[in-house]
């Protein structure tokens, strides 16, 4: 008889193998080890998977832990109103048919009034309170900070900045749509680039550096309606992003103790589904919320654009809501020595920056 | 009503703890494994109040209890409990573990995946193979085959989780051995 296979050793260190396995076993020194090692394997999972811990003293028939069919967990509200039976002398568990018959009443007739409360909270809720919050704010000038960290495509687009690391000031004026500032700072502090807009001046300001050269394009803006903001592009990623959290089964959810009080931390293993070639595609997706107020505290996705592997993490240092700036706030800073590039400014300010950028290029050609 | 209630008290003082204790090892939270004791056992009484069948009464607790516990973990990945501002309430406390054991096997078992949680846990309490098969829809002639590898992925992901110090699984190996 040839040797034996494990799943016939593992048959005998269950108790389930034949008389001719075992009769094997018991004549072979080889699969007599194996056996004792696979017999030894198995009474450590017995002894380490068979706890030692017996019901607790305190375990009560907790009706509302009874509901058929019921989809969620009871948060220390439900809890508190409960309805519970237990037992007059030791408080351990009776089945008696009157107990059974009353939670049974409970958990038909009780339980579904009491429940008509929300008294739990799934990670899809709380992605879509976070996501109304990201436009909550209406009224006032909104202070900003964080840092930024890019990968791939969105960092590709700023190569000044090797390491991808940013931290960002920006300051909203939700008192005039589409007016706000923009600024990023290097890990030394240095500002490395700016963008104001001020609809109501028609202008925007863009400063950056590029190999060493700082540079400003004061351009106006089109008339006409208003092309989407900067702000509102970047609310718009992270309501994207949110939503197709969203649109996954397999969010998980759990809260964490933060500095300043509870949050809840929502991952999503994979959102896209793989091999469908999607445009967008967030291959990973994680969100820290602040319980208070759902406000996002940080933010990361990592996926894929138009195929191109990109990364994105945000994490929020600052936020103020009804902030009271200076008069120049709104205004980029002017730096010595910046090369100044005017002109009429379109939709996109990127486009602004190659048109004009190419236009002085040709006009100090012309001069020459 | 008084007969069925009856059998399950009987019924739970046999199997009780059993469930119990396999219900901890499958769930994360104590509050989550008393659910599961509860609502295997309220199952129970109505499968006795309509007739069931109490043939392998054992093999139908764990059954009920496995997927119980299994939803139970899919529910605690979705839902936590709504919690107001002001409320700063924490999860449920962990399990008791005096010695560390229950928890390293957990963390272990939850390295793998659900079936053989399901299988090394039902093997734990001493469920035979066709009960298991019942337990966990999976063929009988399967159960050896698919416990032998959930036992040998277990044994890795204690070594892999900082298993020193776990006697437990201090195996002897065997020259030859595959």
């Amino acid at each position: 008889m040839n040797c034996l296979h494990d799943e016939q050793l593992q048959a005998l260190a269950d108790g389930e193998g034949t008389s001719a396995d075992r009769a094997h076993a018991e004549s072979c020194a080889a699969c007599g080890a194996r056996l004792r090692d696979r017999a030894a394997l198995m009474a450590s999972i017995e002894t380490a998977l068979n706890p030692p811990v017996d019901l607790p003293a305190s375990f009560r028939l907790k009706a509302d832990a009874a509901g058929e069919g019921a989809t969620r967990l009871r948060g220390p509200f439900q809890r508190s109103r409960s309805f519970r039976l237990e037992t007059e002398g030791t408080r351990r568990w009776i089945y008696s048919a009157a107990a059974i018959a009353a939670a049974l009443v409970a958990v038909l007739f009780v339980v579904p009034a009491v429940r008509k409360d929300a008294t739990t909270v799934s990670a899809s809720e709380i992605l879509a309170k976070s996501a109304s919050q990201l436009s909550a704010v209406t009224h006032g000038v909104e202070v900003l900070e964080y840092e930024l960290v890019l990968g791939g495509v969105p960092k590709d687009l700023m190569p000044d900045q090797v390491e991808g690391t940013y931290r960002i000031w920006q300051a909203i004026d939700h008192d005039v749509p589409g007016r706000f500032r923009f600024a990023s700072y290097t890990s030394d502090g240095r500002m490395f680039s700016s963008i104001a807009e001020d609809p109501i001046a028609r202008r925007r300001v863009a400063a950056f550096t590029s190999e060493g050269q700082d540079y400003r394009f004061d351009v106006t803006l089109p008339s006409g309606p208003r092309a989407m903001s900067l702000p509102e592009m970047q609310r718009l990623h992270m309501e994207a992003s949110i939503t197709m959290m969203q649109a996954s089964g397999n969010q998980l959810v759990e809260t964490i103790d933060g500095p300043n009080g509870k949050l809840y931390r929502i991952e999503v293993p994979r959102v896209a589904a793989p091999g469908a070639n999607p445009v967008w595609d967030l291959s990973e997706a994680r969100v820290l919320i602040d319980s208070r107020d759902y406000s996002i505290i940080e933010f990361a996705v990592q996926g894929s654009l138009l195929k191109s592997p990109y990364s994105l993490s945000y994490k929020q240092l600052r936020h103020v809501v009804g902030a009271s700036l200076p008069a120049d706030a709104f205004v980029v800073p002017t730096r010595p020595g910046e090369i100044v590039v005017t002109g009429e400014g379109s939709a996109v300010p990127t486009r602004d920056v190659v048109v004009l950028a190419l236009r002085a290029l040709a006009q100090a050609k012309q001069a020459r | 009503m008084q007969g069925s209630s009856e059998a399950v008290r009987e019924l739970f003082q046999a199997h009780g703890t059993a469930i119990y204790r396999f219900a901890t090892v499958l769930v994360r939270h104590r509050e989550d494994a008393e659910d599961v004791v509860q609502e295997t056992f309220v199952k129970l009484l109505r499968h006795l109040e309509a007739g069931g069948d109490m043939a392998n009464v054992r093999g139908w607790l764990f059954t009920v209890a496995a997927n119980a516990a299994r939803d139970r973990q899919r529910r605690r990945g979705r839902w936590i409990p709504w919690e107001p501002a002001h409320d700063i309430a924490v999860p449920p406390p962990a399990l008791d573990d005096e010695d560390g054991r229950v928890r390293r096997a957990r963390e272990a078992l939850r390295l793998l995946p659900d079936r053989d949680r399901q299988l090394l846990a039902l093997r734990a309490q001493g469920l035979s193979y066709r009960d298991i098969a019942s337990a966990t829809g999976i063929q009988m002639v399967s159960v050896g085959r698919l416990l032998a590898r959930a036992a040998d992925r277990w044994a890795a992901a204690v070594r892999t989780h900082g298993g020193s110090g776990y006697e437990l699984l201090a195996r002897r190996t065997t020259p030859g051995a595959r």
